[in-house]
């Protein structure tokens, strides 16, 4: 990996927030967000693999507060990213480049990022 | 690899972790009100391991070429830089190799 040369992004702090750029650095921050769950996942495994009493322990601290909290956050970023990712993969076609359509989009992601999130854990739970 | 055929790889990984993560993220959450003994049947099933393995591997390489990205745009001092990379690949090899080696002689 020695090319160095490609463009670099502009710096956040200067422009005023539209919707686009909200979405494209949480876009980022969720991916990195989800490299960090994946590191969690690994930690469930290893727990499973050193056996029951670590696992218990593994399994407090998930359904504690703070480790439902974690979760949660973590079902949504990975809602949001896989939302955001579709949005980007159409934009990658050609597609929904207008300003009113970005933005529908972009609100779309935002909402239905936050329903997966629900149905998620509602599935998840045997709830429905 | 040259950028072509980066850009393409993330965006056919991006494609087949959208199901897997789904999938992932459903069993986790219903896991974690299952304890040990329940959780045992669910994780030596032997498709429960290929599956983890395909998204640790396919995730890690999708955050590889992202972080790469995102080193690229915020840091500007080639050496930082490439210490970062190095440090992004060295943490992926040994978390995959890791793993690996729990699936298969632990789990």
């Amino acid at each position: 990996m020695t090319d160095n040369q490609n463009p670099i992004s502009p710096h956040l702090q200067i422009y005023r927030w539209h919707i686009s750029s909200l979405l494209s650095i949480t876009h980022r921050i969720t991916g990195i967000v989800n490299l960090l769950a994946l590191i969690l996942m690994f930690f469930w495994l290893l727990a499973f693999s050193l056996g029951e009493s670590n696992y218990e322990l593994f399994l407090l601290a998930i359904n504690s507060f703070f480790g439902k909290f974690i979760l949660i956050g973590f079902t949504w970023s990975m809602s949001f990213h896989i939302f955001s990712g579709i949005r980007h993969l159409v934009w990658d076609m050609g597609y929904g480049f207008e300003i009113k359509t970005a933005n529908i989009s972009g609100v779309l992601v935002i909402l239905s990022s936050l329903v997966a999130t629900i149905i998620f854990w509602l599935l998840g739970r045997g709830l429905i | 690899m040259n950028a072509t055929r980066k850009w393409i790889l993330h965006r056919v990984s991006a494609v087949i972790l959208v199901p897997l993560f789904a999938w992932f993220y459903f069993s986790l959450i219903s896991l974690s009100e299952k304890n040990y003994q329940e959780a045992i049947y669910f994780f030596e099933n032997p498709l429960f391991k290929i599956l983890i393995i395909a998204l640790f591997f396919i995730g890690f390489f999708h955050a590889k070429i992202s972080l790469y990205e995102i080193f690229e745009d915020y840091i500007h001092d080639q050496k930082i830089k490439d210490v970062a990379n190095l440090l992004a690949s060295i943490l992926s090899i040994v978390l995959l190799i890791t793993i690996l080696t729990l699936l298969i002689y632990r789990i």
